[in-house]
């Protein structure tokens, strides 16, 4: 069995990465993404690969269905029960209007139409006492009239369950022995933290989804196996870890948003080898870039996500990681407003038509199409020369669309449209990393920038020069790099639970015996889940001053003591915040464990492109415009493939591979790590 | 002639001192920075009024106080320019050269900013090279300050500010960056919950250097000139769209009525709303001189937080609804009314209650607007704050407890859409309702039921949104001070469209007796209920006209009940789907009516 196998399908491309054990070797897969057919694009990046499933060992597996089905409307008919007086819960969301002076403000309408909204007599206190006994003949005549109205999947959600699900858990009970077929779930089963709307939103979600991931993998499990591959199939959950097939049917929702997630994984390797403890991840695509903070190698996860969108969409309680995501990738569409302003996004041509340079149809300029018009993208070497780009096409059509009606004229004038769209995307793209630092009260500078995906590498040296950052990271198959940091990824399971408990000598007891409570639950399901006893655990809790609504997710050690949960929260607090709360009173709120389970996966030394030649690589030249210097600069163009590890050189220099690009700035010095990585420094001086 | 010509333009535009381009750049990155500081006090702060309700504000003005910058979630009611009213104030106080760097500057006075005395603007100076080029300010609401009632502003009964609370009319909390800790002192004598308190004011003050610094980043960056050109484009490009949508205007005077209950004090004393605007290409003229006197209760603001703020948000719903509020927004519009009006208060005036009338003025205003400019005009919606406030000691820990709500209820309907359901008000903008299950683990009352109020929406070919109705179980001694109002005037439709129905508070006592009131206190006990009810919105155009699957569809959902059906649509319904002959006959009567 020689094979670790990962694909990801994602909204524009399938991308697999195959581990070869025997020789150490890593081959990448891509295939447009078969919307018809989601498993037959898999198998057919696997045939490129020319690896074999009935060799591979594992094969994990990321998907976009489940936000999909959320966004396109796909979903099962939903049907769901609530405690007695809150049938609205889902349909009132919470009166709030995020989008201020548009006076027919609406949401998008809930996945749950009212009436099939139905509530039973039944209601917990706030301490978790039954005040009032679930009526399960009244939860019978419910599931006669879902019977009745052809509903495909049922959410249960009730009042205060989050500090007692006894009612949940009988009612989903009663309900799947009522309604054979029909996918049950419940709130509390995806969520035990506090607030009725979103527990409910978020079991609604998980129904939605339910039926239709079910068939999805129990088909891919299926044709896995007719292609004689027997070992384990795992799904990349949105919390960073894989979960086996049982539990992603149970918990779909639970695979929400898997497309960053790979490529995050893999940064958070490469931090841990490279000695790098303070990095932002940031990846750019063809729609969007977003950007995660990976300390210690590892990233925050966030327990709320908003589907379509905080300002219309519904939240999902499901640990996703903590990622800022801004209108800003390759496809971003330049344009000139009523008002005669340049902007840029938040239309993207994506990939089809795609940008001009494409020759796809595209007639709108792009960002890509800035920078094949600047210099910055080789025209001939783009994709190693498969996709010859227009450069023509681009530079005639933001000098007519864009520089004319701006009034600026000439060569110069068309440079200077085109560079703008680029520092617009700029603005975008730092406002996107100034918020997730700022508002978490960190300091960019002391940060490195790993960059990946399409385009990160072209925009590294630029967004460190406007951040103040020193050191940017390009890891190998940066276009790729999603699925290689899915051949990453270990096991992990994660169990979390309200507490609302003071820290005190005697709340520490019930800390210790939630604890412990959890542990046992995530050792059980990490042994049925993945088979194997030797799982590791990691302790946290939301903390908050007493009054403070936001917590403060602390890492706690063993053993559990008042002094170190105390030091662990002002450590936390104080990272956070740059200050204390002298005297104030610290409670527990949420108790969270995660069990890991170590999966077979690759060394990154493994990794390093093998360069063949030992003689100093001769660049070619090229005309490249620097906005530092604001006009062209004669530069050396570099194959990655050619430069060996140790090789350093000064810049302005452009670095070319088969699925990206890399700028390196005119003040900026590259040298080539030990894994392979391309290490950009740019200079204090240089800052702006 | 013409090749130099085009030469030289050319030659310039290709690198003018400060291009299109870099303008645009700077727009962008100061219009992130109250974005940024948004979200870092809503991290940090500590009472839920804050945090939850997010009732602040965040926003860079220049040196004399014109609005450059205001963060998006910002509550639409300090778009009257609070902060920039502060600064002025501070101006005229201090002096430019004596507000230094590192100088936090405090204010509340009710002579300038006209609204209740929780509302404190704190801001610095900054600073490039010397010159000044404005002020970063942050405003919050303080959770107490004092005066008669937990939470200050909520009592219903003031007859003067002094009953109100602390002022704090021009103060520097920092000076040179340094505290003075005599005016913490002062402030956390000055309020019930100091522990919240200041924690929100460390948040406010660390939400004011932030803000100074990005401000100072990006003007060392682009240059001094660079900055001040772009804040001009800035209010050039706001007033652009106003003068855009002021094309499609019909030109004219129009005039517009309603009324709002009583004055808080005197029952059945009704206060008149009665609205005049005038539009040309150039210019909005909001006339407020028949809105009602200055009342004895704390229904009043004062000019800049009361009259100008509700015609400057009527303004924004409906000639800039796109763009990040600034300066330029208003630049067309003039407000006239005589000192003495209920929006136009003197400063000894009561003002707890300031913001809680300008819904309906805005609604009033916005359906004068509308008659003008009907493709975005709306009906009425429920139009109150609501508020309703319980306070007292939580019977489990003994500690003091605070809790103030407002409603949510139905949204006008449109020409193309019915209203929707269920929001806060016109005044309000991103403030979510705190939990059901945070509410029942801190306060000693369980809340039963959460509801739609079906029929509650106005009648029309498109439908009023749905007002709420929320159940109280209360479980312990504590106090409900309730402001409510538009029972008399009730959110009115528009074009045939019927009115929403109205809110309403009652109380069910534990020994069956019944009551009902809109505005003042009440003692509950365990065993009481509240049921606290939200208007719908007005409707548009006449219900008979509204189609039969929509009624059907609306009956279905359960916002129409049969009854209402048939009563108010002319849709009869029988047990397996309409009565054709029923519906014709019934909204032949109606339409003949």
């Amino acid at each position: 069995m020689r094979y670790l196998i990962a694909a990801d399908t994602g909204g524009t491309f399938t991308d697999l990465a195959v581990h070869d054990t025997q020789n150490g070797q890593t081959h990448f897969g891509k295939t447009l993404t078969n919307y018809g057919d989601l498993v037959a694009g898999v198998l057919e990046g696997l045939f490129d690969t020319s690896a074999e499933l009935s060799e591979a060992r594992l094969v994990k597996h990321g998907t976009t269905h489940v936000i999909n089905a959320l966004i396109q409307r796909s979903g099962a008919r939903v049907a769901l029960v609530t405690t007695e007086g809150f049938r609205d819960v889902v349909e009132m969301a919470r009166g709030n209007r995020p989008i201020p002076f548009e006076i027919g403000f609406r949401r998008n309408p809930p996945l749950v139409e009212r009436s099939l909204c139905f509530e039973v007599p039944e209601r917990i206190d706030h301490n978790g006492a039954v005040l009032l006994p679930l009526d399960e003949p009244a939860l019978e005549t419910v599931a006669e009239a879902i019977r009745a109205a052809n509903v495909e999947a049922v959410a249960v959600s009730f009042i205060n369950a989050y500090r007692n699900s006894d009612h949940e858990d009988r009612a989903e009970a009663v309900l799947a022995r009522l309604l054979p077929g029909v996918f049950v779930t419940s709130g509390t089963r995806l969520s035990r933290e506090w607030s009725e709307f979103e527990r409910a939103t978020t079991a609604v979600a998980n129904a939605y989804v339910g039926t239709n991931m079910d068939r999805y993998i129990a088909d891919f499990v299926a044709r896995l196996r007719e292609q004689r591959f027997d070992g384990p199939l795992y799904m990349m959950g949105s919390n960073g870890g894989i979960m086996s097939t049982a539990q992603a049917r149970r918990q779909p929702i639970a695979l929400l948003e898997s497309g960053p997630i790979g490529g995050c994984i893999g940064a958070g390797a490469y931090a841990t080898a490279l000695g790098l403890d303070r990095l932002i991840a940031f990846d750019m695509g063809g729609t969007t870039a977003k950007c995660a903070l990976v300390e210690d190698g590892s990233f925050d996860v966030q327990s709320t996500y908003y589907v379509g969108g905080y300002e219309r969409g519904f939240p999902v309680r499901t640990p996703v990681l903590d990622i800022v995501e801004v209108g800003a990738g390759g496809g971003s569409i330049a344009w000139i407003d009523a008002q005669g302003r340049l902007r840029v996004g938040p239309r993207s041509a994506g990939s089809d038509p795609g940008p001009i340079a494409f020759r796809r149809g595209g007639v709108e300029p792009t960002v890509t199409d800035a920078n094949v018009a600047l210099g910055r993208i080789g025209p001939d070497s783009f994709m190693n020369g498969r996709l010859p780009l227009d450069l023509d096409g681009a530079r005639d059509a933001i000098r007519d669309r864009l520089a004319a009606p701006l009034g600026f004229e000439g060569e110069g004038g068309t440079d200077r449209v085109a560079q703008g769209v680029l520092d617009l995307a700029v603005v975008t793209m730092t406002g996107a990393i100034k918020e997730i630092t700022i508002e978490r009260g960190r300091d960019i500078r002391d940060y490195a920038l790993f960059v990946f995906g399409g385009g990160g590498p072209i925009f590294g040296s630029e967004l460190a020069r406007e951040l103040g950052i020193g050191l940017v990271v390009v890891p190998p198959q940066p276009g790729a790099f999603s699925s290689l940091g899915m051949l990453m990824a270990e096991a992990r399971l994660d169990l979390a639970r309200t507490i609302l408990t003071r820290l005190s000598d005697a709340g520490m007891e019930e800390v210790r015996s939630g604890f412990e409570a959890l542990t046992a639950e995530a050792s059980d399901n990490a042994a049925a889940e993945f088979g194997v006893a030797g799982a590791t655990f990691e302790y946290e809790a939301d903390m908050r001053y007493r009054g403070q609504k936001h917590t403060v997710r602390v890492r706690l050690e063993q053993p559990f003591t008042t002094a170190s949960a105390r030091r662990a929260f002002e450590a936390g607090y104080k990272a956070r915040y740059g200050r204390l709360n002298d005297g104030g009173e610290i409670d527990f709120v949420v108790l969270r464990v995660g069990a890991l389970v170590p999966i077979p996966r690759p060394n990154l030394s493994d990794l390093v492109p093998e360069v063949g030649a030992t003689a100093a690589p001769v660049p070619r030249l090229r005309q490249v415009h620097f906005e530092a210097v604001g006009g062209r600069l004669v530069t050396p163009i570099y194959r990655r493939a050619e430069l060996p590890v140790g090789f350093a050189a000064e810049g302005p220099a452009v670095i070319e591979e088969y699925s990206a690009t890399t700028i390196v700035g005119p003040l900026d010095r590259i040298e080539v790590g030990r894994l392979g990585e391309l290490r950009i420094t740019c200079p204090a001086a240089s800052r702006r | 002639m013409t090749t130099l010509a085009t030469r030289t333009t050319g030659a310039m535009a290709a690198r003018p001192p400060i291009d299109s381009i870099t303008l645009e750049i700077i727009r962008h990155q100061l219009a992130a920075i109250p974005n940024q500081i948004e979200r870092n006090i809503e991290r940090t702060a500590f009472s839920p009024l804050v945090y939850e309700y997010k009732d602040y504000s965040v926003g860079f003005v220049d040196p004399v106080g014109r609005l450059v910058v205001q963060s998006r979630g910002s509550l639409p009611i300090f778009v009257a320019n609070a902060l920039g009213t502060a600064v002025r104030e501070g101006l005229e106080v201090l002096g430019p050269d004596q507000i230094h760097d590192g100088d936090i500057v405090i204010t509340n006075n009710p002579a300038w900013l006209g609204q209740h005395l929780n509302n404190v603007v704190a801001y610095t100076p900054v600073r490039v090279e010397g010159e000044l080029i404005g002020f970063f300010a942050v405003l919050v609401h303080w959770v107490d300050v004092g005066g008669s009632v937990p939470g200050s502003c909520v009592a219903s009964n003031t007859t003067d500010v002094w009953q109100e609370g602390l002022q704090l009319p021009t103060l520097k909390l920092l000076e040179r960056g340094r505290k003075r800790p005599e005016l913490f002192r002062l402030i956390a004598a000055n309020t019930r919950f100091p522990a919240f308190l200041l924690g929100d004011v460390e948040a406010q003050i660390s939400g004011c250097q932030t803000g100074h610094d990005l401000v100072q980043e990006i003007t060392a960056r682009h240059g001094l000139e660079a900055i001040k050109s772009a804040i001009v484009a800035m209010w050039d490009g706001a007033d652009h769209a106003v003068k855009a949508a002021l094309a499609r205007a019909r030109p004219g005077t129009y005039i517009a009525r309603a009324e709002l209950d009583d004055d808080g004090v005197t029952p059945g004393r009704r206060v008149a709303v009665d609205i005049s605007v005038t539009l040309s290409a150039e210019e909005i003229l909001v006339d407020l001189s028949g809105l009602g006197p200055q009342t004895a209760g704390p229904f009043n603001a004062g000019r800049n937080g009361g009259a100008i703020a509700a015609a400057r948000i009527a303004c924004k719903y409906l000639f800039s609804p796109d763009t990040p509020v600034n300066d330029g927004d208003f630049r067309r519009l003039r407000v006239e009314i005589p000192d003495g009006r209920f929006l136009s208060a003197s400063p000894d005036a009561a003002i707890g209650h300031s913001g809680s009338t300008v819904p309906t003025v805005v609604d009033a205003i916005l359906n004068a607007f509308g008659q003008a400019l009907p493709e975005r005009a709306a009906a009425a919606h429920h139009g109150i704050y609501g508020i309703h406030a319980f306070d007292g000691r939580n019977p489990e820990t003994g500690e003091r407890f605070q809790h103030l709500d407002t409603v949510t209820g139905g949204w006008g309907a449109t020409a193309v859409a019915d209203g929707p359901s269920p929001y806060r008000s016109n005044g309000h903008g991103d403030v979510p309702d705190v939990p059901v299950e945070m509410q029942e683990s801190f306060f000693p009352y369980r809340i039963e039921a959460k509801r739609l109020r079906p029929d509650s929406g106005g009648v029309g070919r498109c439908r009023g949104g749905l007002g709420v109705e929320k159940v109280y179980r209360i479980l312990g001694d504590c106090r409900l001070v309730v402001g409510f109002d538009r029972v008399a005037c009730p959110p009115w439709g528009v074009h045939g469209g019927g009115a929403g129905l109205p809110a309403s508070v009652e109380i069910l006592r534990a020994n069956g007796t019944r009551e009902s009131f809109s505005k003042g206190e009440r003692r509950l006990s365990a065993g009481d209920f509240a049921y606290v009810r939200s208007g719908g919105g007005g409707g548009f155009g006449p219900a008979v006209e509204r189609s039969v699957e929509d009624v059907l569809r609306d009956v279905r959902l359960g916002y129409v009940s049969r009854e209402g059906a048939e009563r108010d649509y002319g849709v009869v319904l029988s047990d397996d789907g309409i009565d054709e002959a029923a519906t014709a006959a019934r909204r032949s009567t109606m339409s003949s009516r």
